[in-house]
């Protein structure tokens, strides 16, 4: 390996000396590269000449996989995720995953991504709905529309259905990654049930997933209201390393992770015109939270220790 | 059954000058009429040039006298540019309409006004929807000059189309237009040496081709339809990827210098921003088209990155420097 690394450097270096442009230099010293390597490069090449795609929502698959390295590292080293059930999740066409929520950054939501690549039989990406104060901030909303994320917007998760895609929710909310340490694992109340009216108004079958884990990465021990209002953020967290360790704080802890993936609950029997009656979208709505709850209070017992 | 009769406002602008040809090649457009102090960019073979500023009250006498049945109004500044500021183009945009609608009072032949607007209207926004429908202009406040224009624009025609229940008033919410032959501050900006972008964001941009936004136009005086309609090519692009596409190097600055840096390099003759355009470049914009599609019937030819690249193409790399 290093010996490709250093006759990729001679070649760049021979290419600069020789008049090239650096792009061109760098594509002949990759031909020195093996083939998975020079692929890399080759690609990264096209990229910065921009061609590359992204769909209307700006997810860019192309950029997802190069990042999956990354979320993989997290998913199999850092956090050691334990998943079952990917298979329940429906194949093709439009499906809604509502699943409990915690960390402040969506690290919840790109593992969910990872298990259904790596677990299901015919993998996709999910598209997930991400609180919208994430959009505000540079590079982390870069990353966050290319892998797949949008704004938490009905409109925008209603659109994604039609569209046939799997969608990802956290019905919990702000309410979920909010909440202090000491009462992690018990389900917020899920809103108005908004997730369920629109998974009636598409027909979408509600898929149930608990995540245990998330909620020990960033232990928030207490809320600094005034500088949350001051940067504009819901909350201001206090973790065991935020914000003493600045930047650093944002590593997340390195918790042991179950996720689960229950029963589908079918809502296109219901047709359409069932999203305008509140008391079947309440009903729902209980379902899937007693489903998550009942579900991770299990997790729990079979995870054991959370860091060990 | 006669033909109809239209007249355009802004004719001298390059999409009213070529609507006008559109409609001169078919003879169901008996009479044609175009009002602006700019003469009309080419010669008109049937259309009437009136030399007349949409903001002199005058217009009130001349309008009423050509019996039309259908106002085209195209005559709104989209951007601050050479020769224009802003206070000009408020001046134009806002004033104007509202002499052109107390002319419209005194005209009752007029059955349809078809605007040319700009989903400038949204905004720009982080916590957006992903695609603006044309029922969410209240979801943000407006935030910047040109928007709260476009918005007062609409509140008049909308108002005005409530109180003549004869008339059909559509307002068409164009996305930023680009193409081979279009001078606009997307082909300006992209045109630059280097592309100042802000550090940390690459925003969905959605563009309309400019074929396809004369021909919505053309569409939309065809087949008018009540409201307001949005008009972009379908999809999105990613900012950088389109500067990328362009050829040129992007020039990342942080959020708080970009304002700064751009008003020096102004200074320096390196183009300018509007506040609209900022907040573009940070967050973008994306609205829905259905409507477009399914009431007007117009299917956009070019998507936006189809947009995009017909501009590379007409611009390669290193020629559109200058």
């Amino acid at each position: 390996m290093t010996e490709a690394a250093l006759a990729f450097m001679r070649r760049l270096r021979e290419g600069l000396e020789a008049g090239l442009d650096l792009p061109e230099a760098i594509a002949r010293g990759a031909t020195a590269l093996p083939r998975d390597a020079r692929a890399t490069v080759e690609r990264l090449l096209g990229r910065m000449e921009g061609h590359y795609t992204e769909d209307e929502w700006g997810f860019d698959e192309e950029f997802a996989e190069l990042v999956e390295p990354f979320f993989g590292f997290l998913y199999d080293s850092w956090w050691r995720v334990h998943a079952e059930g990917a298979e329940r999740v429906p194949a093709h066409g439009r499906a809604l995953l509502a699943a409990n929520h915690a960390g402040i950054l969506p690290w919840d939501a790109t593992m969910i991504s990872v298990a259904l690549l790596r677990e299901h039989p015919l993998p996709r990406h999910p598209r997930f709905l991400v609180l919208d104060w994430a959009f505000e901030l540079p590079w982390i909303s870069t990353a966050i529309r290319r892998v797949g994320g949008v704004v938490a917007s009905p409109y925008n998760a209603l659109r994604l259905l039609e569209q046939d895609k799997l969608v990802a929710v956290f019905p919990e909310g702000v309410k979920g990654t909010g909440k202090p340490y000491s009462e992690r694992y018990r389900l917020q109340r899920f809103g108005r049930g908004g997730f369920v009216e629109i998974a009636l108004r598409a027909g979408a079958p509600i898929v149930p997933v608990a995540v245990v884990g998330s909620e020990e990465i960033y232990p928030k021990l207490a809320d600094v209201p005034a500088l949350a209002r001051l940067i504009g953020a819901p909350f201001f967290p206090v973790t065991p390393t935020f914000p003493w360790l600045g930047p650093l704080g944002v590593v997340p802890l390195p918790s042991r992770w179950r996720i689960e993936f229950l029963d589908p609950i079918d809502t296109a029997a219901y047709g359409a015109e069932a999203a305008a009656d509140r008391a079947l979208v309440l009903e729902l709505s209980e379902r899937v939270r007693a489903a998550v709850q009942d579900a991770l209070y299990v997790n729990l017992v079979r995870r054991g220790p959370a860091f060990m | 059954m006669p033909g109809r009769r239209v007249l355009i406002t802004g004719v001298g602008s390059h999409i009213g000058t070529l609507l006008a040809e559109q409609l001169e090649a078919d003879p169901d457009f008996e009479y044609l009429a175009g009002l602006d102090t700019r003469r009309p960019r080419r010669r008109l073979e049937r259309a009437e040039w009136i030399e007349a500023d949409i903001r002199d009250p005058e217009i009130a006498r001349v309008i009423p006298r050509l019996e039309v049945d259908t106002l085209v109004h195209e005559q709104i500044v989209r951007q601050p540019g050479p020769g224009m500021s802003s206070r000009a183009m408020h001046d134009i945009n806002v004033i104007g309409s509202l002499q052109l609608l107390a002319a419209c009072e005194r005209a009752p032949t007029i059955r349809t006004i078809v605007v040319r607007g700009s989903a400038g209207v949204y905004g720009a926004e982080p916590h957006a929807p992903q695609f603006f429908n044309e029922e969410m202009t209240r979801l943000f406040p407006l935030r910047t000059r040109f928007q709260r224009d476009v918005a007062e624009i609409e509140n008049y025609f909308e108002t005005y189309a409530r109180r003549h229940a004869g008339v059909s008033c559509t307002m068409l919410r164009y996305q930023p237009a680009i193409g081979p032959s279009l001078d606009t501050q997307i082909s300006r900006y992209l045109s630059q040496p280097a592309c100042p972008t802000y550090l940390g964001f690459d925003p969905r941009i959605q563009l309309v081709h400019e074929r396809d936004a004369l021909h919505a136009l053309v569409a939309t005086v065809r087949r008018p339809v009540r409201g307001a309609v949005n008009v972009a090519g379908p999809g999105t692009i990613g900012l950088i990827r389109m500067i990328r596409l362009a050829g040129h190097p992007a020039l990342p600055l942080a959020g708080p210098l970009f304002g700064p840096l751009t008003g020096a390099g102004r200074r320096l003759g390196l183009g300018s921003y509007s506040e609209d355009f900022r907040r573009l470049l940070r967050y973008g914009r994306g609205v829905d088209t259905t409507r477009l599609v399914e009431e007007v019937g117009f299917e956009p030819r070019y998507s936006t990155v189809g947009a995009v690249e017909d501009w590379v193409r007409a611009h390669p790399r290193g020629a559109a420097a200058a």
